[in-house]
């Protein structure tokens, strides 16, 4: 590995981890979309940054540009707040609007230059460690690697200062006003961070790949955890794992390394969507079927509660009577069979003394819906968990 | 009754869009009292709460809880909010919901520690959801949210609590729960406001009750104004309810 590739793989991660921060919490706030409108639109200021300044990694730049970002913000707030159109609406009539000025003053005044619309949409990551920051003289390294550092610095700061205030106002901004976190103030807050991160990762990975780093970590992290802080570390994992997979993909295909790096995101994602433990969607299926083969127990035993007489308690009869095809009502017998629930004698079915109180258990908690008496049936049957 | 006031609200305006929801309302809350506000849909009665705890702003008005504006006096006030109102989705389990309930005493960027935690787990005894204490919140019940939410507001160790519908599709046994909970923090000499829905158990639950329709139509204690004629002028139409002695 030479010292360009991994630079170009420090730049990513960075890149990777400044964007899950602020996008775990976007996330969390419904709000994946404004990062897509941030990330366009920030680019008439960035033009007009270049325009003064000649320099694509100047801080003034990053400063327009993060004002543009907020003013796309506050432009969405101001339409939808008319209540003539909803917050998407709002959304998909800002971003284009400030993006295509952008493109506009590009293609007048900047054509000579490397500021293109490619690179905006795309990034140019395999460029960023030819860049370098010349202090006195002396090569510290690719400029991108310092501009994305440092809002890396002041994100994480902010972030472990205002911890609680952003999760409180992010679950409950009612509450979070009432006891004095004003929900504005962390709100802009939080947009500001995302527009300068948006700004810094922008030059390295373009418009498209930012929102993809923001966004597919965080949600990839969603549905893994139930607690806020590891899905913050997920998300982090996740981005980083994607930027370092991704530049080692796109080395041996040749191809974009922002492309894929997205790609990744969106493999990372397809495989916890499928296999998540709880939220995943084989998880998911998995458990409905055994909730209905349980309910199918259920049924089954509550029919055997409340017939004593033997001819409904023949298994052929319950075959017919219970109105199940052959296949589920063996399924429902060895499940029954093998919890002990149930005896059967010359095709006879009675209830066992543990089948009996199971049942009886049962009807309680469906009838009060109170859950202490049998929480120690939960690990064994999903039908209680609610 | 010379008790002091704990809640006073002085023509207070709100508009949505210029279009008020409640217009030029004056009330006063003595302190100690257990208060449902009560009236139609679209009566602004969140909204009346909302205003007094700052949440939203008035086009007119003012309010002050003990004689000093709200946001010199936050410490002493509780909110718990309609249960709707938030995303119980959100990764985050019941003892860190009721954790919130510290952050205003704490202020900004100091963390809640041991005492906080501490505090938080009598909260959840109190409410009797201490088993459920790791639970993410999605998994829990209807009635079990109402009652995170109430332990949250305990935790706050107010002198006046703000309750937006507590007892909003939430079941009898909890319902039972949560107001014994309230009619002790009566007892303790605290102030609790209730939005409330169901006119029936008024009488029962309440010692105080407040008409309200964009106007306030009438305010004091259940047993001298809870009448036909209160309602009848809150609901628009003939109300008759049996208050039973």
């Amino acid at each position: 590995m030479t010292s360009a590739q991994f630079e170009i793989q420090l730049i990513a991660s960075l890149v990777a981890i400044a964007c899950a921060i602020p996008g775990t919490f976007l996330v969390l706030r419904k709000m994946a979309m404004i990062s897509d409108a941030i990330s366009h639109s920030i680019l008439p200021g960035i033009v007009i940054g270049f325009f003064i300044t000649q320099d694509l990694n100047s801080p003034l730049l990053i400063i327009l540009a993060a004002l543009t970002g907020i003013l796309t913000v506050v432009l969405v707030e101001y339409i939808q707040k008319t209540g003539l159109v909803k917050e998407d609406t709002a959304i998909g009539l800002v971003f284009p609007a400030l993006f295509s000025i952008g493109v506009i003053m590009i293609a007048k005044n900047a054509n000579d230059v490397h500021l293109d619309v490619d690179a905006v949409l795309l990034g140019e990551l395999a460029f960023a460690p030819f860049d370098r920051l010349l202090i006195s003289g002396v090569d510290v390294g690719p400029k991108s690697l310092w501009i994305i550092g440092s809002i890396l610095l002041i994100t994480i700061g902010l972030l472990f200062a205002f911890f609680k205030e952003l999760k409180v106002s992010t679950f409950d901004a009612g509450l979070a006003a009432s006891l004095g976190f004003s929900p504005v103030v962390l709100h802009y807050g939080l947009m500001t961070v995302s527009s300068i991160t948006t700004v810094g990762a922008f030059d390295a990975v373009g418009a498209i790949l930012v929102v993809a780093l923001m966004i597919a970590p965080a949600a990839t992290a969603y549905l893994l955890t139930n607690e806020l802080k590891r899905m913050l570390i997920f998300a982090i994992c996740f981005g980083v794992f994607s930027a370092i997979s991704g530049y080692w993909v796109a080395h041996w295909l040749d191809a974009s390394i922002a492309g894929s790096i997205t790609t990744m995101l969106g493999l990372l994602f397809l495989g916890v969507y499928l296999f998540a433990p709880n939220k995943g969607i084989i998880a998911v299926m998995y458990r409905e079927k055994q909730q209905r083969t349980e309910v199918s127990l259920l049924t089954f035993l509550l029919h055997l509660k409340s017939h004593t007489e033997e001819r409904e308690r023949h298994v052929n009869h319950l075959n017919e009577h219970i109105n199940w095809q052959k296949v589920r009502s063996k399924t429902v017998l060895d499940l029954a069979l093998k919890n002990n629930m149930i005896q059967l004698n010359k095709n006879i079915v009675s209830l066992t003394e543990k089948g009996e109180d199971f049942t009886s258990k049962a009807i309680d908690y469906i009838i009060t819906n109170e859950d202490a008496q049998i929480e120690d049936m939960k690990d064994d049957f999903f039908l209680f968990r609610g | 009754m010379s008790k002091q006031i704990a809640v006073k609200v002085d023509d207070l305006t709100v508009a949505y869009n210029y279009k008020p929801v409640l217009w030029d309302i004056d009330l006063e809350i003595p302190e100690g009292v257990l208060m449902a506000i009560v009236g139609p849909n679209g009566a602004g009665k969140s909204t009346l709460i909302k205003s007094i705890l700052g949440i939203l702003k008035p086009i007119a008005g003012s309010v002050s809880i003990y004689n000093k504006p709200y946001e010199d006096q936050r410490q002493l006030v509780a909110y718990v909010p309609q249960k709707g109102s938030v995303d119980w989705d959100f990764p985050t389990t019941a003892l860190d919901v009721v954790m919130m309930g510290t952050y205003g005493s704490l202020g900004w960027i100091k963390r809640p520690g041991q005492k906080q935690k501490k505090a938080a787990l009598e909260a959840l005894e109190k409410v009797g959801m201490l088993p459920f204490k790791g639970r993410q919140i999605s998994q829990l019940s209807g009635g079990q949210q109402q009652r995170i939410f109430l332990a949250r507001a305990l935790v706050q160790n107010a002198s006046i609590y703000f309750m937006d519908e507590p007892f909003q599709g939430v079941d009898a046994t909890t319902e039972i729960a949560i107001i014994n909970i309230l009619k002790e923090l009566r007892k303790a000499g605290k102030t609790v406001i209730v939005v409330h829905h169901d006119l029936q158990t008024v009488p029962e639950y309440f010692d105080w009750v407040t008409f309200l329709n964009v106007k306030k139509i009438a305010t004091g204690p259940v047993k001298d104004i809870f009448n036909d004629d209160n309602l009848t002028k809150t609901y628009g139409i003939n109300y008759k309810v049996s208050i039973q002695e």
